[in-house]
């Protein structure tokens, strides 16, 4: 199986990344996820394509980080990461989460938790290709 | 040798994804982010964080090493 924390340019399969998550624990009673995908819209313009560009040795050593510190935080049994970078067109996946627990509540605020930091902490830019240019997106709260 | 790394919206500022300055004893972060904004204020506007060896970093005065890897990198913008 699939290492827990990828950074990768390939699309993942999320029915396989919860089947991994949860091969690791039978006590697993509720798991979260969240898949960030590509839109054809943003700020006002039509965007066409999505290209990813990491720090690709701190972006996946910052996200194992993140998946460690979920774990302890949040009393996780298990969580899984995967980010793709790559060029992307609007309804690709390129971010997936998953936070598996006893309960739901662990769950759910691992889960969000995660997305949320890797944001803020993940050496990962994206840019938008319109039809009137190309941009770098100023990241959102 | 420093190896500076830039991405995304910094590389293309800087038009090149790597510089290299020679290593002297006493060099500083401050040193080599200086010489850099010289070069490129507008991509050292940008910049809002800075590595040394993957770690980030927020002491403009640490002493670097010979062969330290340095990424100026601008807010991320992943997921």
């Amino acid at each position: 199986m699939n290492e827990p924390v990828r950074i990768q340019e390939a699309d993942f399969s999320q029915d396989e990344e919860i089947t991994a998550l949860k091969a690791g624990s039978r006590r697993m009673g509720g798991i979260a996820t969240f898949l960030g995908c590509a839109r054809d819209f943003s700020e006002g313009r039509d965007v066409r394509e999505i290209s990813f560009e990491a720090y690709g040795s701190m972006a996946l050593a910052e996200m194992k980080k993140l998946r460690t510190e979920a774990i302890a935080k949040f009393g996780l049994l298990d969580a899984r990461i995967v980010h793709r970078v790559a060029t992307v067109v609007a309804g690709d996946n390129i971010v997936f989460i998953a936070a598996g627990a006893e309960h739901r509540a662990a769950a759910f605020d691992g889960c969000r938790w995660l997305i949320d930091e890797l944001k803020q902490r993940v050496p990962i830019w994206k840019k938008e290709i319109t039809p009137q240019g190309e941009s770098w997106v100023t990241p959102h709260p | 040798m420093i190896r500076v790394l830039f991405f995304g919206p910094v590389a293309d500022r800087v038009q090149a994804r790597e510089m290299q300055f020679e290593y002297t004893p006493g060099l500083t972060l401050h040193d080599i982010t200086a010489r850099v904004g010289m070069q490129h204020p507008g991509a050292l506007s940008i910049v809002s964080f800075i590595a040394v060896n993957q770690n980030q970093v927020h002491d403009k005065q640490l002493a670097l090493h010979d062969n330290d890897e340095i990424a100026l990198m601008a807010k991320f913008s992943g997921g």
